[in-house]
Formats: structure tokens, C-alpha cells, sequence
């Protein structure tokens, strides 16, 4: 059974021969990379956004707009859902062949679904930085009030052995 | 699991018990005569049509109490009106508060430590005074 061997390091490992003597004299590593990039045949980006429903080709069934009511929308969209279930099975039982278009319906209301709570991302991961800031803000707080307090016993027992040793 | 995560499970979740209700139905539904002109179908006993009739019902309670669920999960979203902007604001107080309170910490452990090291310089001048036996100037 043949096996391949490991493919060689990059070439350039030559040019940092005097690394230890010399850190200077070697190249600077490659600066951070911004916008689209190829990584093994596929194509990233470096900013990372939701694409709206439009840019995927779906119809968007909430409105858009500044300051949406998230737990209003997801409501009424599980609404929309189940009211879609039943006029499934009602067409399957009269006209069977229609089945087609609810379908679609129904995968249309599931994509606008996840697309909302995808939305929400964004919104937890602020909450997220708000919550972790407010606990290191009070973690450093209480670092501060540690450090006050033992100052002021140490100043404390210099007063009492300073006034001990000149007792005796 | 954090609640949308909890969500989107719960949207997969209705999505899975209304594919194997209706695939169930297709399955199992006994014969029904269509109309007039075409003959009886033929009973099959061994079908059951009680535990069909009973499987439907249950089937049918649990997409609506998953949807249900899905609604008591939307209920329970913290989401406080406040938007981006709110979000952004509170942010940038937070940060100005933590660099502040951070500046304190950093000025107490500079003192601390200056005074730990004026405490530490006196006691090794202590000890050697008492190792060598003279008399503290």
C-alpha cells in the first residue's frame, strides 16, 4: 500500500538561516489579510454579515425597517405557519395535485423563520460584551477595595510595632 | 443552550412533526370511496382504524404544542426595546467606566507596591542590624 510522503516546508525557510543572531534580518511576517481571500480553492471574506433574504432570492414575509418588534414578527410568522399546515392537509384531501404551492408557502414561512432569529445574533452577542463588561467592572472594583483595605492594616501595624518598639 | 438556539431547535422541531404527521397520514390512511360510481373499498379490519384515528389526534397534539412551545420560547427573549443605538450607547459608558476604574486599580497597585518594597527594604535592614548586634541608629 503506497503512501504519500508529507508535502516538503515552504521554500522560504532559507531566509531565516540567522534568525537567532539577527532577528531583524529576517522577513516580517505577511500583514493581516482584508476583504476576499482564496483558502484551499475557496473563496472567503473577511466580513462576516448576514445576506438579507433578498440577496438569497427569498420573499421577505416581515417588514423591514429600523426598530422591528422581533417577538411580535416571530408570532404571527408561527401563526402563518400553522394556519399553512392545515390548508395543506385540506388540499391533499380535495385536490390532491395543488400540493406543489403550499409547499413552496410552507418553505417559504421556515426560511423567513431563521432569517429572523439569525437576525437576533448580532443583538445577543452586544448583550453578551454589555453582561461581560459590567462583571470586570465590578471585579475591579472589588480588586480596588482589596487593595485599600490591606494598605490600611499594613499602615496599621507599622503604628503598633513602631509603638512597641519605643515602649521598651 | 442559549435561548435562540433554543428557537431555531424548536422551529426544526414543528418542521419534523408536520413532516412525519403528513408522512404518517400518507402512509396509513385506509381507503376512502371517492365517489358514487366506483365500487366500496374493501374494509381491511386488520387495519385498525381506531389506533389511526387515535395516532392522528396524537400526532396532531404535538405540532400544536410544539408551536406552543415555540411561542412560550418568544415570550422569554430578553429583548429590552432598546435597539442598536441603546445597545452602542450603553457600550461606550462601560468602557469609559471600566478604563476609569481601571486607571484606580493601576494607581492603588503602584502605591502597594511601592510600599511593599519600602517594608521589604527596612525589614532586610533590620535583620542585619540584629544579625551583626548594633545598636539601630
Amino acid at each position: 500500500m503506497a503512501t504519500a510522503t508529507y508535502p516538503p516546508p515552504p521554500p522560504y525557510y532559507k531566509l531565516y538561516k540567522d534568525y537567532t543572531t539577527n532577528p531583524s534580518s529576517a522577513p516580517e511576517p505577511p500583514p493581516p489579510i482584508d476583504g476576499t481571500y482564496v483558502c484551499f480553492g475557496g473563496h472567503y471574506t473577511t466580513d462576516d454579515v448576514l445576506p438579507s433574504l433578498e440577496d438569497q432570492g427569498v420573499r421577505q414575509l416581515y417588514p423591514k425597517g429600523p426598530n422591528l418588534d422581533f417577538k411580535k414578527e416571530l408570532r404571527s410568522l408561527n401563526r402563518e405557519l400553522q394556519l399553512h399546515l392545515l390548508e395543506l392537509a385540506d388540499v391533499l384531501v380535495e385536490r390532491p395535485s395543488q400540493y406543489a404551492r403550499r409547499i413552496e408557502e410552507i418553505s417559504l414561512i421556515f426560511k423567513n423563520l431563521h432569517h429572523l432569529l439569525n437576525s437576533l445574533r448580532p443583538h445577543q452577542a452586544r448583550a453578551t460584551l454589555i453582561h461581560v463588561l459590567e462583571l470586570q467592572i465590578q471585579r475591579r472594583k472589588e480588586a480596588v477595595e482589596d487593595i485599600k483595605r490591606r494598605r490600611e492594616e499594613v499602615q496599621m501595624q507599622l503604628k503598633e510595632s513602631l509603638r512597641i518598639l519605643d515602649g521598651c | 443552550m442559549d435561548i435562540i438556539s433554543q428557537l431555531q431547535e424548536q422551529v426544526n422541531n414543528i418542521a419534523s412533526v408536520a413532516f412525519n404527521t403528513f408522512g404518517t397520514l400518507q402512509r396509513d390512511a385506509p381507503p376512502v370511496r371517492l365517489s358514487p360510481n366506483y365500487p366500496e373499498p374493501p374494509v381491511n379490519p386488520a387495519e385498525d382504524a381506531s389506533t389511526f384515528a387515535e395516532q392522528t389526534k396524537l400526532m396532531s397534539a404535538a405540532l400544536v404544542k410544539a408551536a406552543k412551545q415555540f411561542d412560550s420560547l418568544v415570550a422569554a427573549l430578553p429583548l429590552a426595546d432598546g435597539g442598536e443605538e441603546a445597545q452602542l450607547k450603553r457600550i461606550a459608558e462601560l468602557q469609559a467606566d471600566n478604563d476609569a476604574v481601571g486607571k484606580e486599580l493601576q494607581k492603588q497597585l503602584e502605591a502597594a507596591e511601592k510600599e511593599l518594597n519600602q517594608v521589604q527594604e527596612l525589614f532586610s535592614k533590620v535583620t542585619d542590624n540584629q544579625f551583626n548586634m548594633k545598636r539601630p541608629d
